[in-house]
């Protein structure tokens, strides 16, 4: 299908400003779709409100409004400028959500304003909860067992039901915004009422607890043909538990088997299908239990996201790019691959390398902040490498966050020489990196090193902290090497 | 580990081969260097001696499958090199790496702007940076794109491989700054301002002398290696004193101390000073008022590209206060003198390209309080607000062009008669517990900007934009320290009833107000018994908080009250003059004449 002609103008609505959960990447997506819609001839129409943005650059768009992302901005900047289509899938929670609110107010009916990219019934079979369970059930695929609830009352009777420990989701917000994990009745109680008055709607998901669970992420694109391609598979090296944006994540998925590999390609496809996003990219994140190899999808982003900018540097698919031609009408097949020129962007890309993202906290500047990591997102930037192994792309990410650190530890900065312990030191020291192995926290990666040089062994690790054993494996053998590396000398 | 050697066997020498497997598995030269206890350049030599070094390949989306024509490149250790190298004039901009607290998105867009500037003049732009988040590494921004580290070992990989004619520091905020020295130490030519002057204004002696030499007026400083030393500066240059560790940047453990038991403890808790690590000391300027300057200098003229005040006044880090184009409180002949000192220092540091001042004014007297020749925070919102690109032009200066040929010689920021307010965004919301008194140590993630005719309108758009939407009714609740109880606060609580608002306040604050004439339900402070004003936030039956800090004493209460306001989603505000202009604000959204208009209009048709 050749693009559109029936619509000559698009509002393009940004994140605003940078906040925990809602980085620049939304500047990357934004700032492609402007260009890319632009060089099609549309007049483009922006609106946000962060000043540090390259997209509200006056060059990229045809009227830029530095305007507050409201609904009722939005609306006088609807009610002026006249746009055909409003495009909210480049701006994140923050524009989808705007887009969501004119759309039940009825003022997009008012100036006869189409949604693109996605539809509002696609974004709320997918942000809903509820909806979304339901939607999973039709196509028989599993979610984590729960329910939603708007009361103290109602979540206590799930609870109960459940059994510890249990995670709390906020409904629509981001980054996870209010979330968390109970182990107790007072820690339950408390983390509800955060996360009741966290939510727009006042509504949480009181959920079974999939911790420890393998944890994955397919990054989809489809359109109007219902051509469906899976663009990139992200793994993440710190199991469930951990939100995706503070995990070390990899890509592609490094663990699965090509026969779960395909039967997870496979739910994907059912998933965008019956949410029904017609054109654009979409995240879906599943669990997979290491014990049996249950599988069950946890959530997904009917828009461009964190994990699709991700995506798109890994693979060097533009995703947002993409997204923007498909909002307008083109199908897949007609749009030619950026990079090889020849193959179009249906084919879907392959990789000979391997990509670590690892994220960048700032906790000291929180004093007095608990830094475990959990379902709410903590960390405030982060940094990919791409090496040609696993190994190779760890040690390259670990230098890239200018932390002071040279790689996986042995770099001046290691907490412990562990060689030089004597013997009535090592449980001493055994103890404590065992301790901080089992809870989550900042780059506990460098501690897994402690602990190989301490003689736990990976069976130990992946007991205490369920990072899956191939990515155990990779460490110790850095570690092992390491101690070959020292057997060495320059002169 | 667990069996260990009973004595030491003789070490091999490192060959080619054992060297080739270190990089394979990633081993950087700096930790080849510790486990073999030299130094990282030693490690680089030998490398360079045995030929062990990287390849780029090409990120191509089908494993080689089909040729590829994008310029995205990775390095890793193998035989075949697939970044083919032009022969066009090349410069490399560094990329500001991951983004955390003090350095964000604004250092992407100088990076871009940088790019595009090179673009524009025939020049091939090499990207280097770390952070999949960015448009920086959007290989159809760039010329030719390399997915690196920003470490001295990568980026001189990729300069031995492109030689090219030099490479722009001064985008990417702290992170290239740092590798200045080092990769002009290897032979790199760096662009714009040399390495030399950025190290002389960080350098705080060579600094002031150079500040008196230009009779430019500055706070008094001293640098102190012992706790002694210490209060003894401290007492010479009178308190209030700002201290803090010289070898952090982004105001890291930065305080305010008011006597020599502050000073004290902050010695012996915050820091381990040293020989190496001394700590800076400042007078602090209570109560000034702080301005901005971001200008370029092209060796000969300097563009001011505007003068910003920040609304909070001094003590709030830079980064976290908001700020204001064009300066509203500000004499003309004051921003003249602003305007001078700032030429002279873009001149006296032989500045090629962007320049950041921060002044501050007390009693209308001008200081410089810190010179950072290199892009800065405010560049984009600077940027956005007068319509000068200032970071492209910058570029363009630093390969050659002047701001005369350019035809921005003569911009005169004065001209800009729209109003534009930064404010910036915290993420407390997700930090329980943590303190949210702003201070001297920043820690917002990002900012917003609100532009309208007046000045009100511009402050109610910000605070709206950045989720702290003000009421236009309902009740003000107000606590304010002692030295806050004065005419300023009385003039605050005023317009608040003027403009029908009814107030509550803390015992003390509505004593004072009492004695002035104003009225106020009094409240409980949160240990004081029930009802309190946690449970009034709680209820709903406050709309806007006022609450100045008041010391370690009531910080349980302030924080109590600030979480409640935070979770409720109530305008907060720790300071008067943010108080002030939150009635100018509320002024504004109650005239209902907030109105959108796009950058392209307020350029085309200037107010």
């Amino acid at each position: 299908m050749p693009k559109r002609t029936d619509i000559t103008s698009i509002l393009i609505i940004g994140s605003g400003p940078i906040v925990i959960g809602q980085a620049c990447e939304f500047d990357y997506s934004g700032t492609q779709a402007c260009r890319v819609l632009r060089e099609e001839g549309y007049r483009i129409i922006l609106v946000n409100s962060n000043p540090a943005t390259i997209m509200t650059d006056p060059d990229l768009a045809d009227a830029t409004y530095v305007e507050p992302i409201t609904p009722h901005f939005v609306e006088k900047i609807i009610e002026k400028e006249r746009p055909d289509v409003i495009l909210p899938t480049m701006g994140g929670q923050t524009a989808l959500n705007t887009a969501v609110a004119l759309a039940e107010s009825g003022v997009l009916e008012k100036y006869g304003v189409e949604l693109i990219g996605a539809k509002l019934e696609a974004i709320k079979k997918a942000e809903d909860r509820e909806l979304f369970q339901r939607a999973m059930d039709r196509i028989g695929l599993a979610t984590a067992r729960g329910g939603f609830v708007r009361s103290r009352d109602e979540a206590v009777k799930i609870a109960a039901a459940i059994g510890f420990p249990i995670i709390i989701r906020p409904s629509f917000t981001l980054g996870g915004t209010g979330g968390g994990i109970a182990y107790n009745f007072e820690e339950f109680e408390e983390k509800v009422e955060h996360g009741l008055s966290s939510s727009p709607i006042h509504e949480v998901l009181i959920e079974e607890s999939v911790i420890g669970w393998k944890e994955y992420e397919l990054e989809v694109m489809r359109d109007l043909k219902d051509n469906v391609v899976i663009i990139c598979s992200i793994e993440n090296f710190d199991p469930m538990g951990v939100h995706t944006g503070d995990s070390i994540t990899v890509a592609p998925a490094q663990t699965l088997s090509d026969k779960e590999y395909q039967h997870m390609r496979d739910a994907a496809r059912k998933v965008i299908r019956e949410i029904g996003v017609e054109t654009g990219g979409s995240n879906i994140q599943f669990a997979v239990n290491p014990d049996n190899g249950r599988m069950i999808v946890i959530e997904m982003n009917p828009r461009v996201s964190r994990s699709s900018a991700l995506a798109s540097k890994a693979t060097g698919f533009p995703i947002a790019k993409m997204a923007a031609k498909l909002a307008v009408g083109y199908t897949l097949d007609e749009i030619p691959n950026d990079i090889t020129k020849q193959t179009p962007a249906s084919f879907e890309p392959t990789i000979d390398y391997c990509v670590v993202k690892i994220p960048r906290w700032d906790f000291e500047k929180f004093k007095g902040v608990d830094d475990t990591l959990g379902v709410q997102m903590k960390s405030v930037g982060e940094v990919m490498a791409i090496g040609r192994t696993f190994k190779e792309s760890l040690q390259k990410a670990l230098r890239s966050l200018e932390q002071g650190y040279g790689g996986l530890g042995a770099d001046g900065k290691d907490l412990v020489d562990v060689r030089s312990l004597s013997a009535d030191q090592l449980p001493e020291w055994k103890k404590r990196v065992v301790d901080r192995l089992r809870m989550p926290k900042p780059l506990n990666v460098l501690y897994l090193r402690y602990a190989l040089q301490l003689g736990l062994t990976i069976e130990d690790l992946f007991e205490i902290t369920k990072v899956d054993r191939w990515f155990l494996h990779n460490l110790k053998q850095i570690v092992d090497f390491e101690e070959e590396l020292r057997t060495y000398s320059l002169s | 580990m667990g069996s260990k050697p009973k004595h030491k066997p003789v070490a091999k020498p490192v060959s080619e081969q054992i060297l080739r497997r270190a990089k394979e598995y990633g081993f950087s030269d700096r930790q080849l260097a510790h486990l073999w206890r030299s130094t990282e350049s030693t490690v680089r030599q030998l490398r360079l001696n045995l030929g062990v070094v990287p390849v780029f390949k090409t990120v191509d989306t089908c494993a080689a499958e089909f040729e590829a024509f994008t310029p995205y490149h990775y390095s890793t250790y193998e035989r075949e090199n697939e970044s083919h190298v032009s022969s066009r004039k090349k410069v490399m901009i560094l990329g500001g790496g991951p983004n955390r607290i003090g350095q964000g998105i604004e250092f992407d867009y100088c990076c871009v702007h940088g790019v595009m500037a090179l673009k524009e003049e025939g020049v091939e732009a090499l990207m280097v940076n770390c952070n999949p988040e960015t448009v920086s590494t959007d290989y159809d921004v760039v010329d030719k794109l390399y997915f690196e580290p920003l470490t001295l070992e990568d980026v001189l990989n990729i300069c031995d491989h492109e030689q090219p004619y030099g490479v722009i520091i001064s985008f990417g905020g702290q992170t290239p700054l740092k590798l200045a020295k080092p990769l002009e130490k290897h032979g790199v030519r760096i662009l714009g301002t040399s390495p030399e002057g950025i190290d002389l204004a960080e350098d705080r002696e060579r600094f002031g002398s150079l500040l008196q030499q230009l009779g430019i007026p500055h706070p008094e400083f001293g640098t102190a290696y012992s706790v002694d030393d210490a209060v003894r500066a401290a007492e010479s240059i009178g308190f209030p004193v700002l201290v803090r560790p010289s070898y952090v940047l982004g105001g890291r453990a930065m305080e305010i101390c008011y006597n020599r038991e502050a000073v004290q403890t902050y010695m012996k808790k915050a820091v381990d000073v040293s020989p190496e690590h001394p700590v800076l000391i400042d007078r602090f300027l209570e109560d000034a008022f702080e301005f901005d300057v971001d200008a370029v200098c092209d060796g000969k003229d300097v563009l001011i590209g505007g003068v910003m005040e920040h609304i909070e006044e001094a003590g709030i880090h830079s980064g976290d206060s908001s700020c204001v184009i064009p300066p509203y409180m500000i004499s003309a002949a004051n921003i003249e003198i602003i305007k001078r000192h700032a030429v002279k220092l873009a001149h006296a540091l032989n500045v090629i390209g962007l320049i950041n001042i921060q002044f501050a004014m007390k009693d209308d007297v001008v200081y410089v309080l810190e010179v950072n020749p290199r892009a800065s925070r405010t560049v984009p919102f600077v940027s956005k607000a007068t319509g000068i690109p200032l970071a492209k032009i910058a570029a363009k200066v630093m390969i050659g062009r002047t701001l005369e040929d350019l035809g921005v010689k003569d911009f005169d920021f004065r001209t800009v008669k729209h109003i534009s307010v930064k404010e910036s965004v915290f993420p407390f919301s997700k930090f329980p517990k943590a303190p949210i008194f702003l201070g001297p140590e920043m820690r917002s993630t990002g900012e917003v900007m609100g532009i309208s005719p007046e000045f009100g309108g511009a402050v109610a758009k910000a605070q709206i934009s950045a989720g702290n939407a003000l009421p236009v009714e309902g009740r003000l609740f107000i606590s304010v320290n002692n030295s806050d109880k004065n005419d300023i606060t009385l003039k605050i609580v005023r317009d608040y009833v003027r403009l029908g608002f009814s107030i509550v306040a803390t015992e003390g604050t509505a004593r004072f107000l009492r004695e002035n004439g104003i009225e106020s339900d009094r409240v409980f402070k949160v240990n004081e018994g029930r009802p309190n004003v946690v449970d009034l936030v709680k209820n709903g039956e406050i709309q806007v908080v006022i609450n100045t800090p008041l010391g370690e004493e009531s910080r349980y209460d302030e924080y109590a009250i600030g979480w409640a306001a935070i979770q409720h989603k109530i305008p907060f505000m720790t300071t008067l003059s943010a108080s002030a202009a939150a009635v100018r604000a509320i002024e504004a959204q109650r005239s209902e004449s907030l109105q959108v208009r796009s950058l392209q209009e307020y350029q085309k048709e200037p107010l």
